[in-house]
């Protein structure tokens, strides 16, 4: 490990990590719960990905572009967004900053360099190509990911993102992470061939790894990124999780499948990063248990807290179309409101 | 002063504004060694190097969604897709990246990119070199649309574009590339975006038109003696209603022309306008002159394109209504 972070502050660096996957399981749980009480609309859980997205997220710099994906809390929480930003979205409130338009897991944070999350898959990594593009013509050394799950490799914008960022050779990682469904399409019926695999018909680096393994995911995202700042050029990353939960709260798995990973079991990535880091003497029982608890209390309050936020005035669903409204929205807000 | 014609008006003002602005970048099929298939950026290359002026793979998805992508981060694109007839497969891009970036991230990323493509018939293209799709985009909240019919406003409008904050779709009437040469000044000026021009003035009726179509009404105009307001919309979304109602109201007579389709074409938005505002001034139905709800056929073109005989039609049709 030594190779990647400071020997000093690896235990850091390990415990911070965990903490974030421990606090993006409680969430996610917390609001699912929240949307069979009625108190949320909707809401896609990452519970399974932790380990990926927090192994990506550790790899990453704060000045960084991450076009992301809609299941990515605990990429989020990893980079410091803080849960009343979350919680503002899913609730669609007054303080959202995209003002409630956007359904739940729809995320914005400008401050973190997360862009805007859209529901279509994969087209968001045609804009990480550009984006990369455009600071690199900028003479920064900053390095654009996009998150998506295994069915977006289905798409044409998948495959013209990744001959893009291939012909130009940009500093991009693409960040697959492969939780083995597709809504109810396993992967195996999305594609004939390893995901990782597809990266040589572009002409770049592909990497399978174990999406479970918050470490092993870290060190593999840590290369793409120093392959992307020495002009290197874009790496595909095939993170292999399993989602644990539905793929929203509108699904019910059991249609399609069986729940091959259960919650604490060998398989949880949760429980993997407890072993690793017990047997690296980073954590123990009671630290463990300190901060679950600390976690459980922090979403049941803040969630408490943000609930009572309302929504936003009903005029602000005519601003931000255009920089200034036009004469038809302006005519069609007098008519409604 | 220089005379120009609408290519070479476009390459100028291209030219200019990637000159003074070096966050200006232009991507597209063959726009670079090859200039542009109709040769709008041609020389850009050579001049701006080959990091400026993006020869792309054959991707018009990936050419959109990577100018949304450049935009974000402070470059301002100017994508060129080859054909309007190939802008399907990047319409995802468009319709839910594009348009919906500002409202989306509560204006928090604004897009100001200028998406310039080639649109209309006449050129003997068929199928697929000759349609006229902007009501696709001018039902889309978030882009604006506009299109020039001739050199002057060519370069007036596609200056307030690149200017303005919010994603424009610039439709150039392939047709009227090279059609006419006039005068257009050599320092910069701009066209207000949602302002249309009236390049005639009359009282008996009013004719709205734009793009490819404005040359042929006014031929029209001029050949019959019509006493005729014609409009030359400019911008699609937003329409200049303030000019179309108040000449509505003058002449109570209106006839729309437009190349694309009629059902729920560009004709059938301002017709439903007058309606709402200016019904009691009519003397007569609007009616509307437009390409036939068909696919654009190749040998047989002239019959598509509306022509001064249809159009003189109407204008009867709307001159005797009792």
């Amino acid at each position: 490990m030594t190779e990647m972070v400071n020997e000093q502050n690896e235990k850091d660096v390990f415990v911070r990590a965990y903490t974030a996957m421990v606090l993006s399981r409680t969430f996610d749980k917390k609001i699912v719960m929240a949307q069979r009480q009625g108190r949320i609309g909707f809401y896609t859980p990452s519970i399974g990905q932790e380990a990926t997205q927090v192994g990506l997220s550790m790899a990453l710099d704060h000045d960084d572009v991450i076009f992301q994906y809609y299941r990515d809390v605990a990429l989020m929480i990893h980079r410091g967004v803080p849960i009343e930003v979350i919680l503002d979205q899913i609730m669609g409130n007054a303080e959202d900053e995209s003002k409630g338009r956007q359904m739940p897991s729809h995320y914005t944070a400008k401050k973190y360099n997360f862009m805007s999350v859209q529901s279509p898959v994969a087209t968001n990594l045609p804009l990480a190509v550009g984006a990369a593009y455009a600071l690199r013509y900028q003479k920064k050394n900053t390095v654009v990911v996009a998150t998506f799950g295994d069915g977006s490799t289905s798409t044409p914008d998948f495959h013209a993102a990744m001959n893009l960022a291939a012909v130009f050779n940009l500093p991009v990682i693409f960040l697959c992470e492969n939780n083995g469904w597709a809504i109810s399409l396993p992967t195996e019926k999305q594609t004939k061939v390893e995901i990782s695999e597809k990266a040589a018909a572009y002409g770049m680096k592909g990497v399978k790894v174990d999406g479970n393994n918050f470490i092993e995911t870290y060190r593999a995202t840590m290369e793409a990124v120093e392959r992307a700042r020495s002009g290197k050029g874009p790496t595909l990353i095939d993170a292999i999780s399993f989602r644990m939960g539905a793929h929203s709260t509108s699904d019910d798995p059991s249609k399609y499948r069986s729940q091959t990973v259960e919650e604490g079991s060998e398989k949880d990535p949760i429980t993997i990063a407890e072993e690793q880091l017990k047997s690296l003497g980073y954590l123990n029982d009671s630290l463990i248990a300190k901060i679950k608890e600390e976690s459980t209390k922090m979403v049941n309050d803040k969630f408490d807290i943000q609930e009572k936020i309302p929504a936003p005035e009903p005029g602000t669903m005519f601003d931000d179309v255009y920089a200034e409204k036009n004469w038809i929205i302006k005519e069609e807000e007098d008519d409604i409101l | 002063m220089s005379t120009m014609n609408m290519v070479q008006a476009l390459n100028s003002t291209l030219d200019h504004i990637m000159a003074g602005d070096t966050s200006v970048i232009l991507l597209g099929e063959d726009i670079g060694k090859d200039g542009g298939v109709f040769r709008v950026t041609e020389g850009l290359q050579a001049k701006y190097g080959e990091e400026r002026v993006i020869d792309t793979p054959l991707v018009e998805l990936g050419i959109v969604g990577m100018s949304v992508g450049m935009s974000l981060m402070g470059v301002k694109a100017i994508p060129e897709i080859q054909f309007q007839d190939f802008i399907y497969t990047a319409f995802d891009q468009i319709i839910n990246q594009m348009a919906k970036m500002r409202y989306r991230s509560g204006g928090g990323y604004t897009l100001p990119m200028v998406l310039r493509t080639p649109y209309g018939g006449g050129i003997k293209g068929g199928l697929y070199h000759s349609q006229s799709g902007e009501a696709y985009f001018a039902h889309t909240a978030g882009l604006v649309v506009v299109t020039p019919s001739n050199p002057y406003d060519a370069k007036g409008l596609l200056i307030s574009s690149v200017e303005s904050p919010d994603p424009v779709i610039f439709l150039e009437p392939k047709r009227l590339y090279r059609a006419a040469k006039i005068e257009v000044p050599d320092e910069d000026y701009r066209v207000k975006i949602g302002e249309a021009a009236r390049p005639m003035e009359g009282d008996d009726l009013t004719i709205i038109t734009y793009g490819s179509m404005v040359p042929t009404v006014l031929n029209t105009v001029k050949k019959n003696n019509l006493n005729a307001d014609v409009l030359d919309l400019r911008t699609l979304l937003p329409m200049d209603v303030n000019a179309i109602i108040s000449s509505a109201k003058k002449t109570g007579r209106v006839v729309i022309v437009h190349e694309a389709p009629r059902t729920l074409g560009m004709g059938a938005e301002i017709s439903a306008l007058i309606s709402e505002r200016a019904i009691e001034y009519l003397y007569a139905p609007i009616l509307r002159v437009t390409g036939p709800d068909i696919p654009f056929p190749y040998r047989l073109e002239d019959y598509y394109m509306p022509s001064e005989e249809r159009i003189m039609k109407a204008v009867k049709r709307v001159m005797e209504f009792r």
